[in-house]
């Protein structure tokens, strides 16, 4: 091989944009064909599609997710309730899309607030190390050793029902896996040459952490965001499974499957197996970006390092 | 003092590093439970109507009129000396609340014992089964399986099981740790309190069949999804034990292939499994509490939804700290069996 050709090969890849997040992005469409592109770009559709029904569930759902006995109850699915009625005569399909809109919700409010309060406080235990570090990991390492459900059910339980209040109850959880992985990855960019060359300029520690560091560190929230996300999705249902949660009759996943467990014993299946399997398909959905996510940036993660 | 780098030193050392994790868990819970949103007696009561002197009762009764300066120290008493009050709520009003505790805890104990069993093997055998195949088709399926399992919302898996094998196919009893009619079928005399293990200890072979039987679907329900991590973490080390130098040459010795992965790969493989179960307990609770929900499974979760609903404050601030001691002690036990596998990391 040519030295020329060589060089060409090493460039060609990483040369279209030089911040790290446009870096990530071209390694995404390059690697559509792979497992964990293909992986990504599946959990991409899904968590649009997602989105896209919780935006526009009252435009798509075929009846009122809460009027009651406008048909028979306890109905199997047929054309005109594809996933049959409950024993209110409620019809399953709609309850189920509008069910997305607060899973989505809670999910936005606790995600975002778990970055308000994880990522700078990971980026400043990260940066100034030495005790300070050591006394918030070991703060934010026991609240994670503890069940998350539990958790978040006890600030539930004081907080109250509704959407917002669930969302707080989810940040408590994953406000530590939030600060872990900024933490960690601040470390190993305080030691880069761009950062060391920062400060023998002069800039002070504040325009070093939000100017240098936080951007670089940056890329590995979408990764947090995406693990975290199916996981939260899931302690949200579980709340309300447990009466938690949402205050009926609000459509709502996991308020719909606790009620369906009263009518299981007759044979009902309809009523628990949607809610259900709406929650698997969005999980499932959010883990695969997450995976494909991870894999495909943990080389760049790696590569920045070295 | 012990020799530095045995195993006594080593235990010691890791229960005094737990001290600082169990203070802070039980600081935070202290938090949650009584400074954060005004106070709670005020806020389960609000669902009840009672006199407002009857709540300043309570509230007194519970030391919660007093400011926090003087309510923590008091609180890590309580939860020290294990006097965590007696119950406030209409279940089990007046009786202690670590009394009845006990009495729940060897349910949950149960449930998560089955449920380890079933995570273990059916991770174990699912990462293997991969990691030994990387890339075929077993391979394919049990990273799917890795991938989805543990994002099937744990209560739901349970209502399916339910609707199939108990409501479906009457294989399994739906619900209960027991045959529900008490007189017909008396339960094991009280021993330990698991029922599997009391039934044996009696000497009585349909009891314990009851009691598996009863077990079965709700270990098998929390087992599954706690698996999905075992299967991607076997298969992990696997991949990396198997294309190592001493196994390529247990390879070039001609030491038969399903050898290599049981006797050579496997046993290196699972070394970082013990490090990283710890954390698998936090889930593996969350989960318990609600498939017991799923099962009406009669143990600490169960309780601490009766608590709720019953707005017992003694007996949640009770339960929610006895899970804080569990998951530190796990931590601890953990950690030394890690130090007992691989004496690299007493030192």
């Amino acid at each position: 091989m040519t030295e020329a050709a060589a060089q060409q090969q090493t460039e060609q890849p990483l040369e279209r944009s030089s911040s790290s997040v446009g870096r990530l992005l071209d390694l995404l469409i390059q690697q559509r064909r792979s497992l964990a592109g293909a992986m990504f770009w599946i959990g991409v559709v899904v968590f649009f599609s997602f989105i896209f029904i919780g935006l526009a569930a009252p435009l798509i759902a075929p009846y009122n997710p809460q009027s009651i006995f406008l048909t028979p109850p306890s109905q199997p699915p047929t054309l005109q309730h594809l996933m049959g009625t409950d024993d209110l005569g409620r019809d399953i399909f709609s309850r189920v899309l509008w069910g997305t809109r607060s899973s989505l919700e809670i999910v936005a409010i606790g995600s975002v607030l778990a970055l308000i309060v994880g990522f700078p406080v990971g980026l400043f235990s990260g940066y100034v190390g030495g005790w300070i570090d050591r006394g918030l990991v070991l703060v934010m390492d026991s609240v994670y050793a503890f069940p998350g459900l539990l958790l978040a059910a006890i600030v539930a339980l004081f907080l109250g029902k509704g959407v917002f209040n669930i969302g707080i109850a989810i940040t408590v959880i994953y406000v530590p896996t939030y600060f872990r992985v900024t933490r960690n990855h601040t470390i190993s960019v305080r030691e880069e040459t761009f950062v060391e060359a920062a400060r023998a300029l002069g800039a002070n520690s504040m325009t070093i952490l939000w100017s240098y560091i936080a951007y670089q560190v940056l890329i590995s929230i979408p990764v947090v965001f995406s693990l975290s996300a199916a996981d939260a999705i899931l302690t949200a249902a579980g709340l309300s499974f447990l009466g938690l949660g949402l205050e009926r009759p609000a459509p709502d996943w996991g308020l719909d499957l606790s009620d369906a467990q009263k009518f299981l014993s007759s044979g009902a299946w309809w009523s628990s197996v949607f809610p259900g399997v709406m929650i698997i398909i969005f999980t499932v959905g959010i883990a695969f970006l997450g995976e494909g996510l991870s894999d495909i940036a943990n080389p760049l993660l790696r590569k920045e390092r070295a | 003092m012990p020799k530095q780098g045995s195993l006594l030193a080593y235990t010691v050392s890791r229960l005094i590093l737990a001290l600082p994790t169990l203070l802070i868990l039980l600081t935070v819970l202290f938090l949650v439970l009584r400074i954060l949103p005004g106070d709670p007696v005020s806020a389960l009561e609000a669902g009840r109507h009672r006199s407002i002197r009857d709540i300043a009762a309570d509230k007194a009764r519970l030391g919660l009129d007093q400011p926090w300066w003087i309510q923590y120290p008091v609180y890590l008493g309580q939860v020290f000396s294990g006097n965590f009050g007696v119950s406030l709520g209409s279940l089990y009003l007046g009786q202690p609340v670590l009394g009845v505790i006990a009495q729940k805890l060897p349910a949950t104990i149960e449930l998560a014992i089955g449920g380890m069993i079933v995570a273990t093997i059916m991770g174990v055998g699912t990462g293997v089964l991969g990691g030994a195949n990387r890339d075929k088709l077993p391979d394919v399926i049990v990273r799917l399986y890795g991938g989805i399992i543990w994002v099937i919302p744990v209560f739901w898996l349970g209502l399916m099981l339910q609707l199939v094998f108990a409501v479906g196919l009457h294989w399994f009893p739906p619900n209960l740790r027991y045959a529900a009619d008490p007189v017909i079928y008396p339960p094991p005399t009280h021993i330990t309190g698991l029922y599997t293990l009391d039934s044996l200890l009696e000497g009585s072979l349909d009891k314990f069949a009851i009691s598996i039987d009863h077990l079965f679907l709700p270990s098998l329900t929390l087992g599954l999804v706690v698996s999905g991590f075992f299967t991607r973490t076997v298969r992990a080390n696997l991949l990396r034990t198997i294309n190592s130098d001493y196994v390529e040459a247990a390879r070039a010795r001609g030491v038969p292939e399903p050898f290599i992965v049981l006797r050579y790969a496997f046993r290196n493989a699972l070394i970082p499994i013990v490090t990283i179960l710890g954390l698998q307990f936090a889930i593996l609770f969350a989960g318990a509490v609600l498939t017991e929900k799923t099962f009406s499974w009669d143990g600490m979760g169960t309780l601490l939804l009766n608590s709720i609903d019953s707005r017992d404050y003694a007996m949640i601030q009770g339960t929610v700290v006895v899970y804080a001691f569990i998951i530190v002690i796990i931590s601890v036990i953990i950690d030394v069996i890690n130090g007992l596998i691989d004496p690299r990391v007493r030192y």
